[in-house]
């Protein structure tokens, strides 16, 4: 009911005011008619002088007193609607040509997602921040003083003292072989080979593991600029070079870089790829990364019977296509991704 | 010596020997084969193929094809394929399940192929000479077709 009062004295007061603007305009217009007709024609010259003067202030009165009727009445009709929430982007929607220029509409979109986006980020901070998965030395909310100034100790390892570890690993175990390469930089990318049945590519940060990712032992694992690959495919249609040499005379001879983005072609590679990724968050020991590191070589050797294997709580061996493709990783035993605990 | 084609390697062709190597060349060598046709005798026996459509699931291939030797169907052909794994005798275990999990009793025994070299690595040679010994199977059986499975 006020707005509506409101309103109507605002309605009224723009009238008032409205004709109080047609009042002022004919009052000044009378002042310069006045002026434009000049003296009339009267006995004497004083008289004629007088007479105009007095017509003239006559005129300027009257439009002084329109001009202060005219700011009374726009003091009464008052701001235009100061209860609008929007401000100045209200006023973008009283555009009226929507099919060209929608700008509203889209402010409003725009501002929509990013509260919504606002509010995800915010949930899955949540719930990432339950989980701690830093996993270097460094501690949160460490105060400036106390903080080191160095970085730690663990990630600046020299490369000779990673060449070492990496290769005393590659002696433990028979069946699996690690070839080291630097082709980026300081950081390591290791070729791991597990008998006839999977290659993984691991991608390092000094000793800590970053990527993995797990590909058939047929399976193409450098890129295509290279010039000679390393081709034990069934199938014989595409690479031109099939070179029958085992890996170590490959070593000296690849001139060509590990791919490390494609996925494996096959479901099951894709699902141990999955499983890795999760085992190199789980092996987490900042002070003693080469203890990490054996025990995710450990891990990755239980793939060996990856084929041969049966899963341990349903005894079969296949589940929607895919043989137990999860190792436990205390007991290293062989599971379905649907039947571990 | 049999030339055979596998229309999973379609640029290639195969040529087996029973017992005997295999070889696997390019697809002009049937034209070689014209060529030196004076100096081999061609046996009498035609020609023998399975048609049919090929399914995946998962990373298994399977192909289901009608056998026909000239204008008569002979049998029906099952082929399995297991992708990921290249050693043979590895997975055997592995597609005995997933083979008995449609077809049931007509599920055969380990191929003979796979007895042989324990940790070799399989090759689309060893799929030709299991076809082989299908084809050969089928054409002793002439009266009566016969479910050959691979």
């Amino acid at each position: 009911m006020a707005d509506v009062i409101n309103v109507s004295v605002n309605l009224e007061a723009f009238s008032q005011a409205i004709s109080a603007i047609q009042a002022l305009r004919s009052s000044v217009s009378r002042v310069f008619d006045c002026l434009k007709d000049g003296m009339r024609n009267k006995e004497t010259l004083e008289g004629r002088e007088k007479a105009f003067i007095a017509h003239f202030q006559d005129n300027l009165h009257s439009v002084n007193r329109d001009l202060n009727e005219l700011e009374r009445l726009s003091n009464l009709v008052g701001k235009p609607s100061e209860n609008h929430p929007l401000h100045n982007s209200g006023l973008l929607s009283l555009d009226p040509v929507q099919d060209k220029t929608p700008l509203y509409s889209q402010l409003l979109q725009a501002y929509k997602w990013s509260n919504k986006l606002q509010y995800h980020a915010g949930l899955a901070s949540g719930l990432l921040n339950q989980q701690s998965l830093k996993r270097s030395a460094n501690q949160m909310g460490v105060s400036a003083k106390r903080r080191p100034k160095a970085q730690p100790t663990t990630l600046v390892l020299p490369p000779q003292y990673v060449d070492d570890v990496i290769s005393r690993i590659d002696r433990m175990f028979p069946e699996m072989s690690i070839h080291l390469s630097r082709p980026n930089g300081t950081s390591a990318m290791l070729l791991v080979t597990l008998g006839k049945v999977l290659k993984v590519i691991v991608v390092m940060r000094s000793l800590f593991i970053d990527r993995t990712i797990v590909k058939g032992y047929n399976e193409n694992v450098y890129t295509e600029d290279g010039k000679f690959f390393l081709c034990v495919k069934r199938s014989f249609d595409v690479l031109v070079f099939a070179l029958r040499t085992d890996v170590s005379v490959l070593k000296q001879l690849v001139i060509c870089k590990l791919d490390i983005w494609s996925k494996s072609n096959y479901q099951v590679f894709q699902k141990v790829t999955d499983h890795a990724t999760t085992a190199l968050l789980h092996y987490q020991l900042p002070q003693m990364p080469d203890v990490v590191v054996r025990s995710f070589m450990t891990w990755l050797r239980s793939y060996i019977k990856l084929f041969q294997a049966p899963c341990q709580r349903c005894g079969k061996f296949l589940q929607d296509g895919l043989p137990p493709t999860w190792r436990d990783f205390r007991t290293l035993e062989a599971f379905h991704d649907t039947c571990r605990q | 010596m049999y030339v055979m084609h596998n229309s999973e390697y379609p640029l290639s062709c195969f040529a087996l020997f029973e017992n005997g190597p295999c070889l696997i060349a390019d697809t002009n060598f049937d034209v070689l084969m014209v060529k030196l046709k004076g100096f081999f005798q061609s046996a009498k026996a035609s020609k023998i193929e399975t048609r049919g459509t090929r399914y995946q699931y998962c990373d298994f291939l399977v192909k289901v094809g009608t056998v026909t030797m000239g204008p008569s169907a002979r049998g029906i052909s099952v082929e399995v394929e297991y992708g990921p794994c290249v050693v043979a005798s590895d997975c055997w275990s592995l597609l005995l399940e997933f083979l008995q999990s449609f077809l049931g009793s007509h599920t055969p025994g380990a191929p003979a192929v796979f007895g042989n070299r324990h940790d070799a690595v399989y090759g689309p040679a060893d799929t030709m000479v299991q076809y082989m010994e299908l084809f050969n199977k089928i054409r002793k059986q002439q009266q009566v077709p016969v479910a050959g499975i691979r």
